[in-house]
């Protein structure tokens, strides 16, 4: 019943979904599950997704309201430098899980730890 | 008469593939995926490929699941099952008309399902604006290989009785 085509087909579809079954798991959307959010005056200005190559980078944040240095870490970011007065940010130190926040009140800036898909409850319904 | 003979023969092969579509909601896969399903219809679009023609089973493809929307009342299930009923109707035809000599009809039917895996993950990523949802993608790949199977050995069955039916049928009223 079975022609040599369709037993050359059917061996070519399973390896080549195992073979990309065994990417995604391993290579594809790695680090991916949070991100950082950075926030001036309410408004989502920047989203750093954690990666590896991002590790010891530091991003300046200038606004009108002030400055800081944001430094990312592996899976985690803390800011290690601002021009406001009380440098309770810098003090901090380190924030890593999702919900976590650093807060820099003179200069108006939130930076957040959100995961992908925190905002809905369901991912998606098809029905 | 033979115009009639033949709207009413694709009607009742419209309705078989609705009553295939509602009855397959009802069995559940208890190994695989959500999503997964055994694509019993795809068994009448194949017959139809065969033994009637590319646009008859294409139209059999839409009716099957614009009737399948207004069973269920399920409207965003008439995308992804209009996308995948017309992918794997291009696909098939495709693979029976030009490789049929490679391929037997298991093999046009799991082009069939692969294209119709497809067009829902296609779908789906559009409807989500995720790309990432493609990483489904394998597994339904797997499992369409074994549905696409048994609905291939199924029309081979049918198609080489019901092929000489129908083949009786229109060429003695002719």
């Amino acid at each position: 019943m079975l022609t040599k085509g369709d037993k050359i087909l059917i061996v070519s579809i399973v390896i080549f979904s195992i073979l990309s079954l065994i990417y995604i798991k391993n290579f594809a959307f790695t680090n991916e599950e949070n991100y950082i959010s950075i926030q001036v005056d309410g408004e989502e200005i920047k989203k750093v997704i954690f990666d590896k190559k991002l590790i010891g980078k530091t991003m300046p944040i200038e606004t009108e309201f002030g400055y800081n240095l944001i430094e990312i870490g592996d899976q985690k970011v803390r800011v290690i430098d601002a021009d406001c007065p009380d440098k309770l940010d810098v003090k901090q130190g380190y924030i890593s899980k999702s919900g976590e926040v650093i807060v820099c009140l003179p200069n108006k800036l939130v930076i957040e730890i959100k995961g992908i898909g925190d905002d809905v409850d369901i991912d998606y319904m098809s029905r | 008469m033979n115009n009639v003979k033949k709207i009413i023969f694709l009607s009742l092969l419209v309705s078989i593939g609705l009553a295939l579509s509602i009855i397959e909601t009802m069995i559940p896969l208890p190994f695989v995926a959500p999503g997964a399903k055994l694509g019993l219809s795809n068994i009448v679009i194949l017959i139809t490929l065969v033994v009637f023609g590319f646009r008859e089973s294409i139209t059999i493809g839409i009716l099957k699941s614009i009737t399948f929307t207004l069973a269920t009342g399920s409207v965003s299930s008439l995308f992804y099952s209009l996308t995948g009923a017309i992918l794997s109707c291009i696909a098939m035809y495709i693979v029976y008309r030009n490789l049929s000599k490679v391929f037997s009809l298991i093999g046009v039917s799991i082009f069939g399902a692969v294209a119709h895996n497809f067009g829902q993950i296609l779908v789906a990523s559009l409807m989500m604006k995720n790309i990432r949802i493609f990483s489904y993608l394998p597994i339904l790949l797997l499992t369409s290989l074994f549905t696409g199977y048994f609905v291939g050995l199924a029309s081979i069955y049918i198609s080489k009785n019901l092929k000489n039916y129908f083949d009786n049928i229109f060429l003695y009223k002719n």
